[in-house]
């Protein structure tokens, strides 16, 4: 198991938003992390980063216990994080934007660090033509991309993608769970959370619901889709299609 | 007219001092978002350190040097504990009031054990200078422009040419997100505490053979390189160089054509007349918010 999270519970001034989840992702798998806003989605993956001060329970990423242990260290261990609403350094360009995705890693000289980002941005339309812009000038989805870019260059072992497809054009989302798709075909793996739960189990291996900072639900995609409750809540009324 | 290369040389000497001490405001804007009101107090202690060393102990004059450099980067990481850690999560304000507070507790502390006389600091070397044509070189002004001219180069190929240079601007930007990357955020806002009260410190033992060491140096200095920040752009690198030039330059020329009292009032007069023209001032960058 690559990672596992037992009777996590994480406490804002605001009270419990996390009520002793269990959460599990093996190895290249793409796991959906679905529900409402204010479920405990976000909550879930800033506990997993070490962000979160008030946590307990247990996590082990690689049969090794992170929880308490400091933001760098874990994503040291290779763990990357894609945070929502992209968080780009803004007065910098997106070149060294991607670039420093590589700073978990340590013995990687520049040339091959230049050489990777190169190879990432070959992955994303579009992204080379912009490598010299400074990213605060960006498109939300051009932001999106390179948010993503610059999570693989950390060559992460999980990497935890948060609300991807926020505030994009259909359009747009269409390209990021592409991405996301080429992502896995290449072995990664990912802990996805979304809104757009059609999205996100239409790519992933499993998926679980969270409600209230409880999980309801857990299970492969298609027996999500089959849930009445699930159905209804989350996928808009859909029939199951998979 | 005759004068003007003699006063530009001046003029870039003493400007190359305002221009290091405000890269030591820019470097802690950058990598911590620290507006540190307490930079001067570290020229005006690098200058009293080099003193002690010299006077008190007879330590070499290279060896005072090097020794009080390095103990006034030792000095910049304890003052970053105390003034900054505490208070990093509580936004701007309460660090540069935290700064302001530590500046006065630094002068006041100075004065009370050394006094109000300014001392005399020998300069870096014995000869007086040199003749180019008709400009005299003083040996001071010269190993002022020299030292300051490499550091600042140096810097500047830190930061913009570097991976870690990015790394700190990164910090600067979004400190969690650049924790979230593996960036060693807590050593590089420390480093830049060692590397700006050096580098403060180096500026006060430059120029105190100028002005003399005494309390009124931190604050001549730190008023002066403040504004050289404004004028440049807060935050820029090229902007605290070229804005502490300029006001090195502008004050020496009004003083030698305009008036000798007024002398420390033409940055402020410069620092207006940008402001008003160029709010983001020489290279700073208007940024909007997007939408």
């Amino acid at each position: 198991m690559l990672l596992e999270i037992k009777g996590l519970t994480a406490r804002y001034n605001a009270g419990d938003v996390l009520k002793g989840i269990d959460l599990s992702v093996e190895e290249g798998e793409i796991v959906a992390l679905i529900g409402s806003n204010g479920a405990g989605k976000s909550t879930t993956l800033r506990s997993i980063s070490g962000l979160v001060a008030n946590v307990s329970g247990s996590i082990t990423f690689g049969g090794m216990p992170i929880l308490g242990m400091k933001t760098g260290a874990i994503a040291r261990l290779g763990l990357a994080h894609v945070p929502e609403g992209r968080r780009l350094f803004p007065g910098l360009t997106v070149r060294d934007n991607i670039l420093l995705g590589a700073s978990n890693r340590s013995g990687v000289s520049r040339s091959q660090m230049e050489r990777e980002v190169d190879e990432v941005m070959d992955l994303f339309p579009n992204l080379k033509r912009l490598a010299g812009v400074y990213a605060w000038t960006l498109s939300g989805g051009e932001m999106q991309m390179v948010a993503v870019a610059r999570g693989m260059m950390a060559k992460p072992k999980l990497l935890l993608l948060d609300e991807p497809s926020l505030g994009l054009a259909p359009m747009i989302v269409q390209q990021v769970f592409r991405i996301i798709t080429e992502i896995r075909s290449r072995g990664a793996t990912v802990l996805l959370v979304e809104q757009n739960a059609n999205m996100a189990l239409s790519v992933a291996d499993r998926g679980y619901v969270l409600e209230a900072g409880t999980l309801l639900l857990s299970g492969k995609p298609e027996e999500l889709w089959d849930n009445d409750h699930v159905r209804a809540a989350y996928l808009g009324g859909l029939a199951a299609t998979a | 007219m005759s004068m003007l290369p003699q006063l530009l040389f001046t003029g870039i000497g003493i400007g190359s001092i305002y221009a290091m001490v405000s890269l030591g405001f820019v470097l802690l804007i950058r990598s911590a978002n620290v507006v540190n009101f307490a930079q001067g107090e570290f020229s005006m202690l690098g200058a009293y350190l080099m003193l002690i060393l010299l006077m008190s102990f007879h330590v070499p004059y290279f060896i005072a040097l090097v020794v009080s450099v390095i103990l006034m980067g030792v000095f910049g990481i304890v003052f970053g504990v105390i003034t900054y850690w505490p208070l990093r999560t509580r936004g701007q304000i309460p660090v540069i009031i935290s700064t302001i507070g530590a500046g006065i507790l630094l002068e006041n502390t100075v004065l009370a054990t050394y006094g109000p006389s300014p001392q005399v600091l020998p300069g870096v070397f014995n000869a007086s200078g040199v003749l180019v044509g008709n400009i005299f070189m003083d040996s001071q002004y010269l190993s002022i422009i020299c030292t300051a001219f490499v550091l600042l180069a140096l810097q500047y190929v830190i930061f913009e040419k570097t991976v870690v240079g990015k790394k700190i601007q990164a910090t600067s930007q979004d400190r969690e997100t650049a924790g979230l990357l593996g960036i060693p955020v807590v050593t590089l806002i420390f480093g830049i505490f060692f590397y700006s009260a050096a580098l403060g410190g180096l500026a006060g033992i430059l120029v105190a053979p100028i002005l003399f060491v005494s309390v009124g140096i931190a604050s001549v200095v730190a008023l002066k390189a403040f504004a050289a920040n404004i004028i440049g752009g807060f935050g820029s690198i090229p902007g605290a160089i070229i804005g502490g030039l300029l006001i090195g330059i502008v004050e020496t020329l009004g003083a030698a054509y305009i008036s000798v009292p007024y002398k420390d009032a033409y940055a402020f007069i410069m620092l207006i007349a940008v402001l008003l023209v160029r709010p983001q001032g020489l290279f700073g960058e208007r940024v909007a918010e997007k939408a």
